[in-house]
């Protein structure tokens, strides 16, 4: 126990940190997932188990699946589509 | 070891506050927000621990064994949730942008200026006005 | 601003501030040694006071349920917010095409995608109930639930496809779902009222420690949140996912409905 926890926090500081410098954003949503299961990890041996639940639902599947369905929105904009929307919206 | 929980959740701050700062994509920058509030997650459950503790779940443990703190659990738990919804708010903000100027550099942005036909106020350098083309190209 | 200067910013800023943090970091209490009174009193009085096997959920739901209140209704705000931002500039209207891009090739789904997201989904909502309604015995509740039961609900677009989920998941049930989850969590605060308790008193018997029907009012409340937390996860995605839909081939999808 004594090495797993300064282990758990060490690994949450690099994968956040690897969150930070992946600058594409089509990559750093796999960074985000990443993040997420070692805090859900890190969670689980602060003895905190529903945290862990939640943020592995959450912080691992639903947040980046909304930025991939975000970044595929922007993907498939369609600029001639939009001529219009500007000024009434 | 004793520091170590306060020193990653300052940490996390620190490194997430310097991607929004560089941050040249709204999507990007949006990321790095979350990694600043895994801060607080680390911060709160590291205060709340106490080792050699159960889980304040007295399901397998009669209740009165040593446990962690619960209440920043509580705290944790709904942040997390409700942060998800705030998150998915900024993504449509961020797409808004998209929409309407095409870029998701904050730095290509122009301050917003009403439509063309009003804006004889400022003499500024201005876009020719985005209800005017489909995609305004950013000025440099 | 040039981002040069923003980086200097931040450095200097940092520059103040390091020592500060560095300071409060060292009069931290000692890691791993003592917890709040506050959560040492839940720990010691609320399993006997309440039934309930799991702290967490008894604070959430009952001891700081006001709290659960206030969460309740950012995320319906949260919700609702991104729902109008979104369809203020694409209308009510549905397609049931995703978009393409030019040139992009589009790769059948497999067999073995479909059948694994057939078996997984309802495996995945089955799990999703069990986390629900075992919150007052074990890690989980309204929270957890919902959130895994919302990914259930994601593997039918895996699965089927987008026309498929079109089809299976409307929203209109969604937005009666997450509205009604919120109800239900406000009722319980109102109800008590109504036979003279205070707000969000637990006045249902509260079972025996251990059984899955113990806790209460606390019972109600998870459902609730359970329900709001399932339907707004499901809306953001559903929504999102429109964002990239193929616009309709005559043309009647314009973007300016607002």
């Amino acid at each position: 126990m004594s090495v797993v926890l300064p282990l758990l926090f060490l690994l949450s500081a690099a994968s956040g940190t690897l969150v930070v410098l992946v600058r594409e954003p089509r990559r750093q949503v796999f960074a985000l997932s990443a993040n997420g299961l070692v805090l859900a990890l890190l969670f689980t041996g602060l003895q905190a188990p529903d945290v862990a639940l939640s943020e592995i639902a959450v912080g691992t599947v639903a947040v980046p699946l909304i930025v991939l369905v975000a970044l595929g929105a922007v993907r498939t904009d369609r600029p001639g589509q939009d001529a219009g929307s500007g000024e009434n919206v | 070891m004793s520091l170590l929980p306060y020193a990653t959740a300052a940490w996390l701050l620190g490194i997430g506050l310097y991607g929004i700062v560089t941050s040249r994509n709204y999507i990007h920058l949006i990321g790095c927000l979350a990694v600043c509030q895994s801060a607080t997650y680390v911060l709160l459950l590291g205060i709340g621990y106490r080792r050699d503790a159960i889980a304040p779940i007295f399901y397998d443990h009669p209740p009165g064994t040593p446990a962690v703190d619960p209440v920043m659990q509580a705290l944790v738990l709904t942040d997390i949730v409700v942060g998800a919804t705030l998150t998915a708010l900024l993504l449509v903000l961020a797409l808004q942008v998209f929409k309407r100027r095409g870029t998701l550099d904050p730095q290509k942005l122009k301050p917003m200026h009403p439509p063309s036909n009003a804006g004889t106020r400022d003499a500024g350098p201005r876009e020719a006005g985005f209800a005017g083309e489909a995609r305004p190209e950013p000025q440099p | 601003m040039s981002p040069r200067l923003r980086v200097l910013l931040l450095g200097l800023a940092a520059l103040v501030l390091a020592p500060c943090a560095l300071a409060v970091i060292a009069a931290m209490p000692e890691f791993g040694t003592a917890i709040a009174p506050y959560g040492a009193r839940i720990n010691a009085v609320a399993p006997a006071e309440r039934n309930i096997a799991n702290m967490v959920t008894a604070i959430n739901f009952d001891l700081r349920g006001l709290d659960t209140l206030g969460e309740e209704f950012m995320l319906l705000a949260a919700v609702t917010g991104t729902v109008v931002l979104l369809r203020g500039r694409r209308g009510e209207r549905d397609g049931d095409r995703a978009a393409r891009l030019p040139g992009r090739a589009v790769v059948p789904r497999s067999e073995a995608v479909i059948l694994a997201c057939r078996i997984a989904g309802p495996l995945t909502a089955l799990f999703g109930l069990y986390v629900t309604v075992h919150a007052s015995l074990t890690p989980g509740g309204g929270f957890q639930g919902g959130a895994v039961l919302a990914s259930a609900c994601v593997l039918i677009y895996l699965g089927e496809g987008y026309a498929g989920w079109r089809r299976g998941v409307r929203s209109a049930v969604l937005d009666a779902i997450e509205g009604g989850g919120a109800l239900l969590v406000v009722l319980c605060g109102l109800g008590p009222m109504l036979v003279g308790a205070a707000f969000m008193q637990n006045v249902l018997p509260f079972g025996t420690f251990g059984a899955l029907l113990s806790g209460g009012l606390v019972l109600v409340a998870n459902l609730g949140v359970a329900a709001a937390v399932t339907a707004g996860f499901s809306q953001l995605v559903l929504e999102f996912l429109e964002e990239t839909r193929a616009p309709r081939p005559d043309g009647a999808d314009g973007g300016d409905d607002a």
